[in-house]
């Protein structure tokens, strides 16, 4: 049946935000590798469109054809049967989701390193989240600086600095953990409506910053700056200021001649031998299957897919899926925009605040009630969440505003009225909150929705959680005081979250730690079980911080490419 | 992007890039060190065409009297109807949102159903009044025999949007109505500061993401 290749050194599976990062220091240090990629590359110039119907309303960047196929089913409770969404806008794509993401690219600060250390050591014991199965992570932030360093260099990201080597910038986050050097470009331009966020948030007693972003603030690694146009969510950059991989760590690698990419590929199942040791991997492309031998695979198909193809990935030496013969894989999982663990709170101004342009990335972000940045005596949660403002509005959203009120209905002459005055005058902040793992919170295989191979697609079990909503309101509160000091006359804030459902970042399911009972990952993010089998991407992660979490998906995937090299003999061996 | 897939755009980019090398237009890749590019057509040049009405010679005046009556004629300007949401709707459900005319037609025919059960008369001949009226129930769930009637109400209502406030290259937002009411200027590629300054309404651009010198084609 399948087609046998020549052997490789290394399979790397998925070339989005964290594969296409992994390839670059393999390649760089001469090994064999080949990237197995289920999309295809994409053309800037063709197939980016600033245009809200295309991008937003119809999402034809966004969702590729295998993820719509195989969208994970989502439930409340064990007692509940799981329901597939319609959508799930992550990409098949050389670059994956980072074709069409936000570009905010942050470090994680260093309690999301040590949340359960930090927590007892400062407010005792019983203040861990009851029944979180929180770890510290089996590395610390200053063991990912040079990581984080890598790929602010190579990926290209553009900010300014809050600590370096202990020096405090108040430019810059001043919770930030130390840095070695500053950003290579400058933060992204202001405008005149964050400069003024920026100004009230300073009155308002907080440390507000311009954010970091994975998109060139000037020209950059042969590619121009950002052009401000306004349609970088949910769309690709059609002069390649976004720095995806597909124009910034792949093409670097691809000039070594070390690496082979093989687009249209998905990668079915990953095969062992009777040791337990990695093969290599099946995978069918144009209605073909081949199976492709390699020393070590990297698998990086985003949370969800890593997760169902250890699950899908059964042998007799792992009855249970890959790497899963201690039941860890899909526990611990967790996601940011899933149930309750976001929150909006969106201010009316009265000034057109002309936020049409931009990109979602060109913001203001404050980080006073996020993490541990302030005392948790007596308030009951731990965590918190960032508060961000930022530009980037388009015309039917804008004009799909809530009413705050002031009218009836959605429709008619006094909501014309309405949004002819308000649609340029609303923000709507970006609150993202802590989120920790628990027992009642896991991924397993669903028992009845099939994708199209007749493979089952993943289900998500997403209890409610205690904390996170609490965190979530917490820093809510503190946004409107934000939004109010710069003179909004009227917010809504919609206090604790939102949910069910499934999350663009999700984390866990194949986490990493010292104790291979509880984890699926070393602490570098191979396979307790199959040692030349390493993860990349947010499934590797025991917390999520108060941020977007590509960048550290990035490092991680970077620190990991790199020990495989390192510790070659061993995890071949 | 849901183009390429399966087309068989394989084999070509092993061992290279892949990456086309068409050059990027340079006018944006400079745009950064000027004040704004004028990427201007006039009106919207090629607008899709529609691939035949989809709606019937029953359906489509009670769409036009729905849409007309969401966002109406009157002091702030043209209204949905004169911006052309009727032949953006018509031009999505004649691909994007086929699976979808079945049902929204049918929820029109049960909107003048009502009108004729109440008012004796069809949807389309009731007063701007009673035709609210009827609107505000159906919004409401509160009409006797249309059971989806909000769920109805609110997907036209979103297409109506959609109609009113799309590119025009959609076929609807005529004449930039729908952006001159709200005080979107205009899809460009390149974004001055100056477009991002405060304090008053930015000059109307009237451009569209799908002009002759948008993409530099
Ligand atoms: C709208 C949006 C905005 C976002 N904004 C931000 C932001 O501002 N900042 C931030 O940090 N994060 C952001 N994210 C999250 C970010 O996109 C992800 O964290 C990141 O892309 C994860 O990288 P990944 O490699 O794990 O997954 P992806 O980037 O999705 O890449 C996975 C790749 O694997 C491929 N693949 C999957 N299965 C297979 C298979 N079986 N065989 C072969 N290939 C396969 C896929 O085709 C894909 O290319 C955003 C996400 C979305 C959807």
């Amino acid at each position: 049946m399948a087609n046998n290749l020549p052997e490789v050194d290394v399979v790397v599976v998925g070339l989005g935000g964290a594969g296409g990062v992994a390839v670059l220091p393999l390649a760089r240090a001469g090994l064999n590798v080949l990237g197995l990629e289920a999309g295809t590359w994409m053309n800037p110039t063709q197939d980016y469109k600033a245009d809200e119907v295309h991008n937003n309303v119809r999402a034809l960047v966004t969702t590729g054809s295998k993820v719509g196929n195989e969208i994970p089913t989502v439930r409340n409770a064990p007692s509940e049967t799981a329901v597939q969404q319609a959508r799930h806008p992550m990409m098949n794509a050389v670059g994956g989701t980072t074709i069409h993401y936000h570009a905010q690219s942050w470090r994680l600060n260093p309690w999301d390193f040590q949340v359960r250390s930090a927590t007892i050591e400062r407010y005792g014991d019983g203040y861990l989240p009851e029944g979180s199965t929180v770890e510290d992570w089996p590395v610390s932030y200053a063991e990912m600086e040079p990581y984080y360093d890598h790929v602010e260099y190579e990926v290209g990201v553009s900010g300014v600095a809050g600590n370096i080597q202990g020096q405090i910038n108040p430019e810059g986050n001043i919770f930030e953990g130390p840095r070695q050097r500053g950003y290579p470009m400058p933060p992204l331009r202001s405008c005149d409506f964050l400069d003024h966020m920026l100004e009230a948030g300073k009155e308002t007693g907080f440390h507000p910053y311009r954010g970091p972003a994975a998109i060139n603030s000037q020209p950059y690694d042969g590619r121009p700056g950002c052009v401000y146009h306004g349609y970088c969510d949910r769309g690709g950059c059609h002069v390649r200021a976004k720095n995806s991989t597909d124009v910034s760590t792949i093409p670097k690698a691809l000039a070594t001649g070390n690496l082979v990419v093989r687009d249209n590929a998905n990668v079915r199942r990953i095969e062992v031998d009777n040791t337990g040791k990695v093969t290599g991997v099946t995978y069918s492309r144009d209605g073909e299957e081949f199976f492709q031998p390699a020393r070590a695979v990297l698998l990086g198909c985003y949370t969800y897919e890593n997760i169902r193809t250890l699950l899908l990935s059964r042998s007799s030496f792992y009855p249970n899926g890959l790497g899963n013969n201690r039941g860890q894989v899909g526990q611990h999982y967790f996601g940011h925009w899933d149930i309750q663990g976001g929150t909006l709170v969106t201010a009316l101004f009265p000034f057109d605040i002309n936020i049409w342009y931009g990109a979602i990335a060109q913001g203001v972000m404050v980080d006073d009630w996020a993490d541990d940045n302030f005392d948790h005596s007596g308030l009951g949660f731990i965590g918190g969440a960032s508060l961000h403002v930022y530009t980037e509005k388009h015309p039917i959203g804008a004009a799909g505003m809530g009413t705050f009120g002031k009218v009836e209905r959605r429709w008619g002459s006094d909501w014309k009225a309405f949004i002819k005055e308000n649609a340029g005058r609303t923000q709507t902040a970006y609150i993202q909150t802590n989120t920790f793992p628990y027992t009642h919170t896991w991924a397993d295989l669903d028992p009845t929705v099939r994708d199209p191979y007749g493979d089952p697609v993943l289900r998500i079990t997403n209890g409610p959680k205690r904390n996170e909503p609490m965190a979530a309101a917490h820093a809510a509160d503190r946004m409107e005081e934000w939004f109010r000091k710069a003179g909004a006359s009227d917010i809504v804030n919609t206090g604790g979250g939102r949910g069910p459902g499934l999350s663009t970042h999700a984390h866990g399911g194949t986490r990493m730690g010292t104790n291979p009972d509880t984890n699926v990952c070393d602490p570098w993010g191979f396979s307790f079980e199959a040692k030349n089998l390493g993860i990349l991407g947010g499934s590797v992660m025991g917390t999520a911080g108060a941020r977007n979490p590509t960048q550290t998906i990035q490092a991680l995937a970077w620190r990991t490419a790199e020990h495989l090299v390192e510790a070659w003999d061993d995890i071949t061996a | 992007m849901a183009d390429n897939f399966g087309k068989g755009k394989t084999g070509n980019t092993e061992g290279s890039s892949g990456i086309s090398r068409r050059k990027v237009l340079s006018s944006a890749v400079s745009a950064t060190s000027v004040s704004l590019i004028p990427l201007v057509t006039t009106s919207c040049t090629t607008p899709i065409q529609p691939s035949g009405l989809v709606l019937s010679a029953e359906a489509q005046p009670l769409l036009e009297a729905f849409v007309d009556r969401l966002i109406p004629a009157d002091e702030n300007g043209p209204g949905a109807l004169a911006a052309g949401a009727v032949f953006y709707i018509n031009n999505s459900m004649a691909d994007w949102n086929s699976q979808e005319t079945d049902v929204l037609v049918e929820g029109l025919f049960a909107l003048t159903r009502a009108a004729r059960r109440r008012f004796d008369r069809e949807f389309t001949l009731l007063s701007d009044s009673n035709k609210d009226a009827l609107l505000r129930d159906m919004e409401d769930g509160q009409i006797d025999g249309f059971d989806n009637s909000a769920q109805i109400f609110s997907r036209l209502h979103r297409l109506t949007l959609e109609g009113m406030f799309s590119d025009p290259y959609y076929g609807g937002n005529q004449n930039y109505a729908g952006w001159d009411l709200i005080g979107y200027p205009g899809a460009v590629m390149a974004s001055s500061p100056d477009m991002q300054r405060m304090g008053g309404r930015l000059p109307p651009l009237h451009t569209s993401a799908y002009g002759s010198d948008f993409d530099g084609e």
